[in-house]
Formats: structure tokens, sequence, C-alpha cells
């Protein structure tokens, strides 16, 4: 592999390398372990969530190499995130409306998938966006991302860079869930449109306000609703200034109409309110016009899958023609595929090691003899 | 593909576990797995830990040791990098050097009881003497914490997504009319947490294991419930009579008694040097036999 430095992040080295096997560009993500506090947990979360999302739209994870001091994770290889594409492409950071139509459907489609498959990304912005040579947008850095479960659990509050974080999050809620990722959808949108950012707070309160002031101060009503999930009584008390509701059309003129009730719609300050990225894909902004906003694979450039095997069919033929030698052929076919089979499998092992299929649901019947299990149980329930 | 998909052992893994084929007894294997759960159990409490992590680190401890024996890493300190991982991957994160004291002053006291035992003499009352802040205790155990939690992660291919069973049992009592009882929740929730020291988390469902609870708090308590073939209360479920009942013998096996024997035996293998003396001298009178 040969590789040239990219970029240097708070906890990670960033490659760019080629691969000796697929001659494929591949970004190398080197995490040193620090024998402080064990493999980092944003690492941790990468991996295990990443592993499992496979879409046009996220950013592929092909493999992690782990040794004894450093954790190197393999990914897709974009050429630039969207915060460096916005300067370089756009009109002082804005960018067309043809773009924004592709990028904020590409966008929606990536974050619908995460939440399709329970997982949260907590962190998206224009620096986590990654945009390749072919324009297609995919989402990135999962360092933050969680799975969810059954809407309960409490979760960590410190999440989402500031300027893209929900107003329910800034309140101290701890029970968000997918809504959180749209209202960050909703800043990407309006700042792909307008070049520059839509909140800028300096910090948690600041942020409130940035918001409050474009889009309203909310109900006194709303906001107990929010703050009493927090359990935080000190932002349960505060006092808000009444800010009447600012038209989307003053502050972004540019868009269209489509596009600004498709903002409103995802900058609800009431999480319950706030459409799902699955629904905004058939937004009429998506959907109106007649073209399509994503790039469609031009004809011949999808290959069929390569298959190793012969046809049963011509197996078949070839029994009617000669079954003798057929049968040999066949009995060596079967050695041969054994042989590649029990290849492939050592390779697998020596690959990922003990990793078990997700799949095995399969209920493990006669292990134990089940009448062991009857034995057992009445003599212990004869015991109790 | 779904992140709600979580793994569970294959039959192979299940027939032949790795401590097993390492000539680990199957009866001596379970109470090593218990063991190490109660070990974490503790250390959460001592800590103060949410339970949440605590059993998310019980659960991803029982699936470990499906592709590790305990001949390679000991108990202990599996159970330490569990739970170390698991409060960070249910976001409550805990600092190393208080998870390192707890631990030790755990095995210190595992290491004294099985001592007393043993000894004819009589012993002083167990008192903790804490680690001296420059030994080297502090340093061996952090390093074995980090290379277990790596070790963990490894080995289970970063699958470290785990299912909580808490959820499934409110709602199957609400279903059944149940939840008005509280010696029914309170029962079932106990076998709920009792059933992290077996390995059902990592072969079954977590359906099948919340039915299994309810069957043996009903049997327990003598509440009917319709059971008669096409009309079964856990068919509602989407649980199997033979997963069940397979399930109820392993948490019942847990409270079988142990005799001192067995007790002093597991005492003495919490360390994986415990476990590889414990083979030789296996090895040895078998031969001596011959």
């Amino acid at each position: 592999m040969n590789y040239v430095q990219v970029c240097e992040g708070t906890y990670a080295t960033v490659y760019k390398g080629r691969s000796r096997t697929t001659n494929e560009i591949v970004a190398l993500k080197e995490i040193h372990l620090d024998a402080e506090e064990g493999t980092p947990s944003t690492a941790i979360r990468e991996i295990s969530l990443m592993k499992e999302l496979k879409h046009v739209n996220i950013v592929r994870l092909y493999d992690v190499i782990h040794t004894e001091t450093k954790l190197v994770l393999i990914f897709e290889y974009c050429e630039r995130d969207l915060k460096k594409y916005m300067d370089l492409h756009g009109e002082r950071g804005a960018l067309d409306p043809t773009t924004v139509r592709s990028f904020m459907y590409q966008l929606l489609k990536g974050t619908a998938f995460c939440h399709e498959n329970r997982v949260l990304h907590r962190d998206l912005k224009p620096q986590n966006l990654l945009i390749n040579r072919k324009g297609e947008l995919k989402l990135g850095d999962f360092g933050l991302a969680r799975a969810f479960g059954v809407p309960v659990n409490t979760f960590s509050n410190e999440v989402v860079t500031l300027w893209y974080r929900a107003p329910d999050v800034l309140l101290g809620s701890r029970t968000y869930s997918t809504s959180i990722d749209v209202w960050s959808c909703g800043c990407i949108f309006a700042e792909m449109i307008s070049g520059v950012p839509l909140f800028r707070g300096r910090d948690n309160q600041d942020q409130l306000l940035h918001i409050m002031r474009i889009i309203g101060t909310p109900s006194e009503t709303l906001i107990r609703r929010i703050t009493s999930e927090s359990g935080d009584a000190a932002a349960a008390q505060k006092q808000y200034p009444r800010y009447p509701k600012m038209p989307f059309t003053s502050i972004l003129p540019k868009a269209s109409l489509q596009a600004i009730d498709l903002l409103e719609r995802l900058l609800q300050f009431d999480p319950l309110k706030r459409i799902s990225a699955a629904e905004a894909l058939n937004h009429p902004y998506f959907t109106a016009q007649g073209q399509l906003p994503y790039p469609v694979p031009a004809p011949g450039s999808m290959a069929p899958p390569n298959f190793n095997f012969p046809h049963p069919h011509q197996q078949s033929s070839q029994q009617q023609a000669a079954a003798q030698q057929q049968q040999q052929q066949q009995q060596q076919q079967q050695q041969q595929q054994a042989q590649a089979h029990a290849a492939y499998l050592a390779q697998q092992q020596n690959m990922q090691p003990g990793v078990y299929p997700a799949n095995s649901q399969a209920p493990p019947q006669g292990v134990v003899p089940q009448q062991q299990y009857m034995q057992q149980y009445q003599y212990s329930g004869g015991s109790r | 593909m779904s992140t709600s998909l979580y793994p569970l052992a294959s039959l192979q893994q299940i027939e032949r576990t790795p401590s097993h084929e390492d000539g680990i007894p199957a009866d001596l294997e379970e109470d090593l797995r218990a063991f190490g759960c109660k070990l974490i159990h503790q250390a959460g409490v001592l800590l103060k830990q949410k339970q949440v992590a605590v059993a998310t680190a019980q659960i991803l401890f029982q699936r470990f040791w499906f592709v590790t024996s305990v001949k390679q890493f000991g108990i202990g300190d599996v159970g330490m990098g569990a739970l170390y991982l698991a409060s960070k991957l249910e976001e409550c994160p805990i600092r190393m050097r208080d998870l390192i004291n707890v631990y030790d002053l755990l095995l210190q006291r595992t290491s004294d009881t099985l001592a007393s035992r043993t000894s004819h003499t009589p012993r002083p009352e167990f008192k903790y003497v804490p680690m001296s802040y420059f030994g080297n205790t502090f340093y061996e155990l952090k390093d074995s914490l980090v290379v277990a939690e790596m070790q963990i992660l490894k080995r289970l291919g970063f699958q470290v997504h785990v299912v909580l069973p808490y959820n499934t049992l409110v709602n199957y009592l609400r279903v059944l009319g149940l939840t008005s009882r509280e010696e029914v929740c309170e029962r079932a929730w106990g076998y709920l947490n009792d059933a992290l020291q077996t390995p059902v988390y990592a072969l079954y469902p977590v359906p099948t294991i919340v039915c299994a609870t309810i069957l043996l708090t009903t049997r327990f308590l003598g509440i009917p419930l319709p059971s008669q073939p096409s009309n079964c209360w856990w068919e509602l479920f989407d649980a199997d009579w033979e997963d069940i009942w397979s399930v109820c013998g392993y948490i019942m096996r847990l409270y079988r008694t142990r005799t001192t024997i067995e007790e002093n035996r597991v005492f003495g293998l919490v360390s994986k040097k415990g476990v590889r003396q414990w083979l030789e001298d296996q090895h040895e009178s078998s031969s001596m036999a011959r």
C-alpha cells in the first residue's frame, strides 16, 4: 500500500492510499491506541455501526486493521468534504440550485437509510459530508453515532457540533431520536443555498437565541414540554425573549418556494412536528420537476456480477451428451469447489477471527438432549 | 442487516466451545462464566454504574467465551474489560483507576476466601490492602484491562450491539395483564437479571428468554395461563416451547447448590494462570492413573 498523508484530525490521521489487490484508491484513517483510555469510543462506534451500513450515500468502511498500538480503518476515498466543495465551486459559498437539490436528495437518502437501520448519526455538518469526483455525496465520520432502540433510553446531550444542534438538544433533551439529524439536514440545506451557516451561536444559550431570532420563539408550553423531559430545573425556569418568526424568503431570497417549504418542515422547533428524512424525500421540491435529481448511472456502466460456477442448465445438457464423462467432471468440480470453499473459509477465518454470523438466529436445538433439561428442571424445582 | 439484529452463537460454537476444546469440562466452564458475571455485577454495584452498562458487559462477556478459551484469558481480566467497554458503549464511561481498584478488591477478597477455606489454621477476617501507589499491581491490571477490551472488540469483530430484555418484559407482562401483580413483575425481572449469569443471551433471542422468565414466574406463583396446544400464550410472542424450556434449564441450573470443592475450584481459576495450572494438574493425574 502506497500512501500520502491527507490530514490530521483530533484523534486520527488520514492517509490516501492505493490498494494493491484492487488498485482502488482508499482513505486510511489511523487511530493511535491510547494507554490512558483504551480503544477510543469514537472508533468503537464508527466501526461497529459503519460495518453494517452499506449504501451509496454512506462512506463505505472496507476493512479494519487492528494491531497492538494502532487501529487503521480503510474507507472508500472521496475527493473533498462539502465545506471545501462549497468554497471551491460555490459563488461565495452558495451552490447553484441544481447541485443543492442533488446534494440535498443524497443527504436525505443517506440519513433515511441510517434511520431505517436504527442508527443516529448525531454529527451531520458540511465537514462530515464527503463528495467524490462523480458528484456523489456520502455521509462520513460516524464517531458520534449510536444505535437506538425503543426511544426511552437517555443519551448524552453533548452531541452534534453547536451550529447544527437541534433546539430540543440545546434545551437539554436526552430522549431525542431521528429528528436531531433532520434538524442538521435543514441547517446544511440553508447553508448550501446561501453559502453561510444559518445559525452561528457562540455557546449553547446563544445558539438557542440565534434559532429563536429566525424561526421565532415557540410557545411557553412547548418549551415546558421539552425541558420537562430533560430533568434540568434551571433550563425549565429560564425566560426567553419573544421573537416573531422571520420568513425564510427574506433570509434566503434566492431559494424557490418549494425549497422554502421543505426547509420550513425540516427546521421545526418541535421535534415531533419535524418531517422525517424518508418523508422529506417525497417532498414536491424533489418530485415536482420532471427530471430526477439524482445522477442516474449511464447505460452499461453497471456490469452484471461475475459468476464463477457453471450454470445448472449447462450441466444438464452435458449429462445428456456423455453421462460418464460428466460424472467424472462433476466429481472433479465438486472437489475443486470443496477446495475453493475450504480456502475461502480459511481466508475468512484469517481475516476476521471469531466473528460469528449476524444472522445465526436459528435456535440451537439438539445441543443438549431435551430430557436432560427436564430432569435438571424437575430436580432443581424439587429442591427449592 | 439492521443493527437491531444482534449476534448469537452458532451451533458449532455451542457444541464445541473453545474452552471445551482445551479440556475444560462443561460444568466448570458454566461455573466460571457465572462467577465472572458475578464479579462484573459486584463491580458495577460498587462503582454505582447503571444497570444497562452492567447487563451489556455481562452479555459481551458471555459472547466472548464462544470465541475464546478461558485458558487464553482470565475471567477476571475479561470481565473488567467488558465492563469498561460496555460503559463506553452505553455512554456512561468510568475511570480506569476506579474500575481497577474495585477489581483489585474483588480479586483479593476471592483469594482470601479461598485461602481461609483451604488453610487449617484460623485466619483473621478479610481486610482489603490498597495497592501501593508506585507498585506494579496497578500497571499490570491496567495493561490487562486495555488488552482485554481490545481482544473483546477484535474477537467479536466489533459486533458489540446488545439488545436488553427489560422493555420486552414490560410489554409482555402488559399483554398478559400481569403488571398489576407486583410479585410477578419483581420475580420475572429478577430472573432476567439472574439469566445474565448464564450464556442464554448469547444463545437465544430476547423474546424467548423473556418468555422463559415469565414461565418460571407463573409456575412458581401458581398463576394459570392458557397453555393448551393451539392456544399457548408463548406462541403469541414467537417463542418455541423447546427453547423456552432450555432457557429455564439454564436459569434453574444456576441456582443449584454447589459443593465447597466446586466453589473453591472456581475461586482458584479466576486468572488464566490458575486455569493453565489446573489443566496441567489434570493432565498429570490422568497420566499417572494410566
